[in-house]
């Protein structure tokens, strides 16, 4: 009786001990509303829709401020030249492109269900919010209609591997910030798989080190993708499409309404930067012909990820003597040949290349003169050189590669790769069929020829800032086959001078040597006699 | 007596599990990420030959494993490694832990467990390390 | 043979001074402009830099020595004897001749050297000066709307650059054409012409 006496003191001591130890209530300090505490969130939802319905019962103008950004229509119209651009129509040198592949890539569209052209760009509750806004990172979309599964999902269908449910109620509980992980499910993953297309951004970056990339560095400044990319009305700023090749502009200054990129360098550091150190001004004075990003990212792929060099489609669709696809690797465990894609170089902490860069991109598109005797065909040719007065030298990521193309009508085409069916390459492996598919998708002609074009894409590096000390140093650039060696229509100390003046100048300074020597010879020996 | 003993017992544990329940914190995996990797992973890099993904083991084992506290087989505990006094030791190199250096234990334990369960084998998102 | 006092100590710290840092501007002046590597370029241009200024700053106390001295007018050309000078450099030193030209206080230098001096002074200095200081500032400039184009500045510096050196060959032998091989040089650490040795001699 004691012992139950003595327990039950205890059990009044626990029972009250949380009112008092915990003296203030448990309160999220990051957020004035707890989405777990919204009765409309309370419930099962069996679909993404569903979700986003409950989210318009508040956030009523969301969806609608979405329906205007490029993340939803994947189009955009090119300001300068008016080119339609986006997602929808560009060709690039890896997947190359949407059209009939759209199951497989709109997994990556802020949206649900679109699989072909009878997609609704209007609906509303089609939206998807949680891609960008979940915080738990177990958000996932399947291919295929960009579903997240409801259930465990085998994919790809008969593989024997499965997707598990996702919790959708906890998902929409937890919604936040957009983040580096939300951003880079797809970012990170473009091209295919992680960090293939771009070079400078790869999963490394969702925690990354101060030396991977300064801002984002996760013990550090551990900026978010729209600390930069800031995002009003749910535009998200800073597009490779229209690019800033030179920002003239001063710091951005809270209150001030700017029409400038925000996600410059100049943006936030200004136009004189280099405050430190004896040789800061002339640093500044840099600015006026070389990007930030020229001396801050010596090389992109730092995060022990690698990205696609080189992809020559020529080479796929070799098979086993079994008539199975081959898939072969380097040492490292990197997939250098897959008989759906053809050869493959990758590469880590990649050199990047230099270029004059002003902003302007000018896209190789759909129906665009292609021809295999004018040499190397550009993805996008980039504007700017250095006397227009608006461009810098930019770091590119240069990919080069070989892709299909129609001989007869001279254009680039968008074969059908992804897909259950019998003309998908990656299932049949024969591209006439397979182009006639993706070209039938996107209303364009085809002639039935298919031959390998070479092309090359342009990729301004910007993000993986390394830290200051890492920054290239003088003679990086100052220099004879250095950085820069490739660079036209500037002239760079140490790299250049005139010739003539080289030879003209040796040989006077070398003549009056020679003659002083003469003399002093004749003199020296006519002393001695 | 003895069944009023059992009871007081039972009663006893049901209140301190709501107790503990009631005051749930809801544990950071991106704060349990940064650091299970930078204090963690990098002193197993360094000294303990080699570093070990949370996808080493199941959800099932990183519980029993966590429950038991057991580190370095028994030598010592996981708490020790996430308690203050231990970030304050390494703070001077160590960015995470100067980072963290304030946050209480117990939520940085919760906070590395999340990570580790949700990149478990057969967690959410299975976590390797690149 | 009398003794002259030629060199006043602020000369001798003048030309001292600008012999170490015009060659130390020429090594450096020509690792930036890619000629070899020994310092690297952060290095040879910071050196440059500075080596640059303190040459100013020593210039402009120069220049006002010259005109509150009167020194200037060692450096009025003349063709008076030039064509002795010539033909002792070319025939008759070898024959041992002594030098056709007597050094006085009023005029130091002899006609041909004179003339060289002030070539450096008023054409080769300001070309490499003005090239040099365009190069420093030419980001400045170009804010300010006067743009010019890095290679010819940088063109016209190497120019410079070029004759600085022809010159300081050319003067590195000349000087030891006097009576003895090291009579001007002494004359250049000690101020006088014409040491003790030669005069007990």
């Amino acid at each position: 009786m004691l012992k139950s006496r003595f327990f039950a003191v205890l059990a009044a001591i626990v029972l009250v001990l949380p009112g008092f130890s915990g003296a203030s209530p448990a309160v999220k300090l990051n957020t004035t509303a707890d989405h777990g505490k919204f009765k409309e969130l309370q419930r099962q939802f069996n679909s993404g829709p569903e979700v986003t319905k409950a989210c318009l019962g508040c956030h009523t103008e969301a969806a609608m401020q979405v329906h205007r950004t490029k993340h939803w229509t994947w189009e955009v119209i090119n300001p300068v030249n008016q080119q339609r651009l986006g997602k929808k129509n560009v060709i690039n040198n890896y997947c190359t492109s949407t059209a009939s592949n759209l199951g497989a890539c709109a997994t990556c569209h802020v949206g649900y269900g679109w699989v072909n052209s009878s997609f609704d760009f209007s609906s509303q509750e089609n939206v998807d919010c949680l891609v960008c806004h979940d915080s738990t990172g177990t958000y996932k979309k399947m291919p295929g209609g960009g579903q997240p599964p409801i259930k465990d999902t085998e994919n790809p269908p008969g593989s024997g591997k499965f997707v598990k449910a996702i919790d959708l109620t906890k998902v929409a509980q937890k919604v936040g910030k957009t983040s580096r992980d939300t951003c880079g499910a797809c970012h990170f993953f473009g091209g295919g798989g992680d960090g293939v297309k771009h070079g400078d951004m790869d999963s490394s970056l969702a925690a990354p080190d101060k030396e991977v990339d300064v801002h984002m560095d996760a013990t550090g400044l551990d900026f978010s993708c729209a600390t930069c990319h800031k995002a009003p009305a749910h535009e998200v700023v800073g597009s490779r499409y229209a690019a800033t090749g030179k920002d003239t502009g001063d710091a951005h200054m809270r209150g001030q309404q700017s029409k400038s990129n925000p996600a410059t360098c100049q943006s936030c550091h200004g136009q004189s930067p280099h405050k430190a150190g004896s040789h800061a001004a002339k640093l500044n004075h840099h600015s006026d012909k070389v990007a930030c990003q020229t001396c801050h990212i010596p090389e992109f792929a730092r995060g022990g990820v690698p990205t696609k060099m080189h992809w020559d489609w020529s080479t796929a669709g070799k098979l086993s003597p079994e008539g199975k696809p081959i898939l072969k690797k380097d040492d490292k465990g990197h997939i250098v040949y897959d008989s759906r894609k053809g050869d493959f170089v990758v590469a880590e902490n990649v050199k990047p290349e230099y270029a004059w860069f002003n902003g302007e991109v000018t896209y190789t598109l759909l129906g665009d003169t292609v021809d295999k005797a004018n040499g190397v065909t550009l993805i996008n040719a980039l504007g700017g050189n250095a006397s227009d007065g608006r461009s810098l030298i930019w770091p590119m990521k240069v990919m080069r590669g070989s892709q299909p193309y129609d001989p007869e009508n001279k254009t680039l085409v968008k074969p059908h790769l992804a897909g259950n069916d019998d003309t998908a390459y990656w299932k049949n492996f024969n591209w006439e069929k397979a182009i006639e598919t993706g070209m039938k998708a996107a209303n364009a002609p085809f002639s039935g020829k298919v031959d390998f074009v070479k092309t090359e894409m342009y990729w301004p590096i910007t993000h993986m800032v390394a830290p200051k000390e890492k920054a290239l140093d003088c003679e990086s650039c100052h220099a004879k086959g250095g950085r820069l060696d490739q660079v036209k229509g500037i002239y760079i100390p140490g790299r250049d001078g005139n010739p003539l003046v080289n030879t003209l100048g040796w040989l006077a300074a070398g003549g009056v040597l020679c003659g002083v020597s003469l003399h002093g010879l004749i003199r020296f020996l006519r002393r001695k006699q | 007596m003895e069944k009023s003993h059992i009871f007081a017992t039972v009663i006893t544990t049901g209140l301190l599990c709501v107790s503990t329940l009631a005051s749930a914190y809801d544990a950071d995996w991106k704060r349990g990420r940064v650091y299970y990797r930078s204090v963690c992973t990098a002193c197993h890099a360094a000294q303990a030959g080699g570093s070990i993904a949370p996808s080493t083991m199941s959800k099932s084992q990183w519980g029993t494993y966590l429950q038991a506290d057991k580190h370095a087989k028994g030598k010592d505990s996981m708490k020790q490694y996430v308690s203050k006094a231990y970030r304050a030791s390494i703070k001077s190199q160590n960015k995470a832990a100067e980072k963290f250096a304030d946050v209480p234990e117990d939520e940085l334990f919760e906070d590395i467990k999340a990570f580790v369960i949700k990149g478990a084998k057969d967690g959410d998102s299975p976590a390797s390390c690149s | 043979m009398e003794r002259i006092y030629i060199f006043s100590r602020f000369e001798r710290f003048w030309h001292w001074m600008q012999a170490l840092l015009v060659i130390g501007m020429l090594v450096t002046g020509f690792e930036i402009h890619g000629s070899y590597r020994l310092l690297g370029f952060t290095l040879a241009h910071q050196v440059h830099t500075v080596a640059a200024w303190a040459l100013i700053i020593l210039w402009v106390f120069a220049i006002f020595w010259h005109f509150t001295t009167g020194e200037w007018r060692q450096y009025i050309p003349t063709m008076q004897g030039v064509d002795k000078i010539i033909r002792h450099y070319a025939w008759g030193i070898f024959q041992g001749e002594p030098h056709p030209f007597k050094i006085t206080r009023a005029r130091k230098h002899n006609p041909m050297q004179a003339q060289t001096y002030l070539a450096i002074k008023v054409l080769l200095n300001p070309l490499i000066w003005i090239s040099g200081l365009l190069y420093l500032y030419y980001n400045e400039l170009a804010a300010l709307g006067y743009g010019l184009d890095l290679g010819t500045i940088a063109l016209a510096h190497t120019i410079g650059a070029f004759l600085m050196l022809a010159f300081l060959i050319s003067h590195l032998y000349l000087i030891t054409t006097g009576d003895t091989v090291t009579e001007q040089l002494r004359a250049m650490i000690t101020g006088w012409e014409h040491g003790d040795e030669k005069n007990t001699k």
